[in-house]
């Protein structure tokens, strides 16, 4: 993990510790969630991202105990961080629906795309296996709707071809049930394959991961990069986008040798300097470091989109900007894998 | 709540609708003035209230052909603020788009409106309600949809004047796609596709119909909108006190028949009026400003007559 340098500091504390920590720490609710913007209800996806965030800080600040000061520790303690972990896995374990899946807002009846999340960060806290088995196991067991045979036979019929350009029997996740594929849950469902070891995988675990990585591919954008997941609708090609396609090369960094792969990383590499969003800028960090791709020094630019709107006061954007100015996170390593 | 002061009634008891056509050459003129003067036409009681403005905000947009100008989002800003509306926020859900910041950077929103903390809700991230469908049209019975829209008393759609290659066009009524947060929906809010595009857009707008609509047709986009058509200079905006009859004068402008656009029609029925003879014409007619715009060929059966010639 890259340590911190000195030109990583602003007014002589880092972002991480000016900015992210105390924004993350401090909108935590008192039912242990956390919202999408401080104050707002608990919900299960940034509740999922500011959990796995802050055990990356957790784990960097423990190791820096150990070793020489460069920079001032981070000023808040062990156990007030242990605190937020356990009332914030409480409220995770607490939110889950009877058949495995996270719904968007506790109390909402229907699971969808957070499951991926949530199971990644109830595992990296070493918290409930049962309940990240029965979380993957909702996800292996939950299919988009396009693939099915009658939805073939109607699009074909339809000349539904003419207008999007995809091959539908390759399936991914949606991000609602009942819904199509789509290239971010599937890649956020791929990543908590990823990453959470095998034995805690149901059975056909492995060929939903195959297809959906098939789907990947071919919903790239002609050229590379991703969009949302249309690559071409009326002959027209899609324009690819920064957080599709960071999510997508997150998901398949077992294939960094294929030429998509690479093309991929071309067209981030170029977008990089346009990035006008800190979360978009995070993730991107993040990915070009995995991919060991040279990338400039994070912070400057994330403190001055910092300083143009806060953030939005967006939970999210928080937790990922407080992940990539750590380095690449346990739950992206190439060494860690299910 | 505004969504609850007025939508579901039948055109024959709705009383005549209110459409102004303003020519507007460009975004560097006194958008504030020319809006204000349009405004005050049409005796808005926002004196007090929390105005909402929701715009257009679809992607990064450098070249400023798909999203609504952030120059007229000001300038409407201004304008309700000088009515004395209690508050303006500028609220918006892209749809396809997670990096809502991102968009709104690339758009300069922060340019003309200064920073947006306290400025704009991105309301993909809003806290939710469940609420009932007020019309069934797509089989949707309750909606999640965010607090600020709920809580808002007056919602002005701010669409731009585009062509749609799954709807015909997108202007006011569309534009409120925007609202259904992408936290319970996704990016795209694709449950809301697969229920049916234009079943879905009655019935949000039945849910929460605008209570006014100003629509940027100074620059729209015409042939396979609403992000990978042609820009198309029209020099116009158009607003008004009822959404169905704002989106019916922009069809007439842009040389369609608002009938044969399924959505329209439908809202023709229930949410505002489409007749011509229903809707009062301020400024200029439009057929004096009408504007043909290039459609896809699935969409070539909504042109009128006019756009042949």
């Amino acid at each position: 993990m890259p340590e911190r340098s000195p030109e990583n500091t602003l007014g002589g504390q880092p972002l991480l510790e000016r900015v992210c920590v105390p924004v993350l720490l401090g909108a935590q609710n008192a039912d242990g969630g956390w919202g999408y913007r401080n104050g707002g209800q608990s919900a299960v996806e940034p509740t999922s991202w500011v959990l796995l965030a802050l055990k990356e800080v957790e784990e960097s600040t423990s190791r820096e105990v150990e070793k020489p000061r460069t920079v001032q520790l981070l000023n808040f303690s062990t156990p007030q961080l242990l605190n937020s972990f356990n009332a914030g896995v409480r409220w995770l374990r607490e939110s889950q629906l009877s058949n495995g899946s996270w719904p968007s807002f506790a109390g909402q009846p229907r699971g969808c795309w957070v499951t991926a999340a949530a199971s990644l960060a109830l595992y990296t806290h070493r918290d409930s296996p049962d309940r990240v088995a029965r979380g993957l196991h909702w996800l292996v067991e939950t299919w988009p709707v396009e693939g099915r045979l009658w939805r073939r036979i109607g699009a074909k019929l339809l000349r539904r071809d003419r207008v999007v350009r995809m091959d539908l029997s390759l399936r991914g996740w949606s991000w609602t049930p009942g819904t199509a594929s789509w290239v971010e849950p599937t890649s956020c469902a791929l990543i908590a394959f990823h990453h959470i070891p095998q034995e805690l995988h149901p059975r056909g675990a492995v060929r939903r991961r195959r297809l959906a990585e098939r789907m990947l591919y071919d919903r790239m954008c002609p050229g590379g990069g991703w969009n949302s997941g249309n690559p071409l609708v009326y002959g027209a090609a899609g324009v690819p986008r920064i957080g599709p396609t960071v999510w997508a090369l997150l998901a398949l960094q077992d294939y960094r040798d294929r030429p998509e792969t690479r093309g991929s990383l071309d067209w981030l590499e170029q977008a990089y300097s346009q990035i006008q969003g800190p979360g978009s800028l995070a993730l991107a960090h993040l990915c070009l470091l995995l991919y060991n791709r040279p990338v400039p020094a994070l912070e400057p630019s994330l403190a001055a989109l910092n300083s143009n709107n806060q953030f939005l006061g967006d939970t999210l954007v928080a937790a990922w900007a407080a992940m990539a100015l750590g380095g690449i996170p346990r739950w992206l390593s190439p060494e860690i894998r299910g | 709540m505004s969504a609850h002061n007025n939508s579901l009634m039948p055109s024959f008891r709705r009383p005549p609708s209110c459409v102004a056509i303003r020519r507007a050459p460009n975004y560097q003129i006194d958008l504030a003035a020319l809006l204000d003067e349009t405004l005050r036409e049409f005796d808005l009681k926002v004196q007090g209230i929390s105005v909402l403005l929701k715009p257009n905000f679809v992607e990064p947009d450098p070249q400023g052909v798909i999203n609504t100008h952030p120059a007229l989002v000001a300038a409407a800003r201004e304008c309700f603020l000088r009515m004395g509306a209690r508050s303006v926020i500028v609220a918006e859900g892209p749809g396809h788009e997670r990096d809502t910041e991102g968009i709104l950077e690339t758009n300069r929103l922060r340019h003309y409106l200064g920073p947006l903390a306290g400025k704009f809700v991105d309301l993909n991230l809003d806290d939710v309600r469940l609420v009932p469908t007020r019309t069934r049209a797509s089989g949707v019975k309750e909606l999640y949809l965010p607090r600020t829209v709920l809580e808002a008393g007056f919602v002005v759609s701010m669409p731009k004047l585009k062509t749609h290659h799954w709807a015909g066009v997108t202007l006011s009524l569309k534009n409120m796609f925007g609202i259904v947060p992408g936290n319970c929906y996704g990016w795209p809010k694709n449950a809301l596709h697969w229920a049916g595009l234009t079943q879905s857009i009655l019935d949000i707008n039945s849910t929460v119909r605008p209570d006014f609509a100003i629509v940027d047709g100074i620059v729209g986009m015409e042939g396979n909108g609403p992000l990978q058509g042609d820009a198309k200079p029209c020099g116009l905006l158009v607003a008004g006190n009822d959404p169905v009859a704002v989106d019916a004068t922009c069809a007439r402008i842009m040389g369609l028949v608002p009938e044969r656009i399924d959505y329209l029609a439908q809202a023709g029925l229930l949410l505002g009026h489409l007749k011509r003879e229903n809707i009062r014409e301020l400024g200029e007619a439009p057929e004096s400003v009408r504007t043909c715009f290039a459609v896809l060929d699935e969409f070539k059966r909504l042109r009128s007559e006019h756009a042949h010639s």
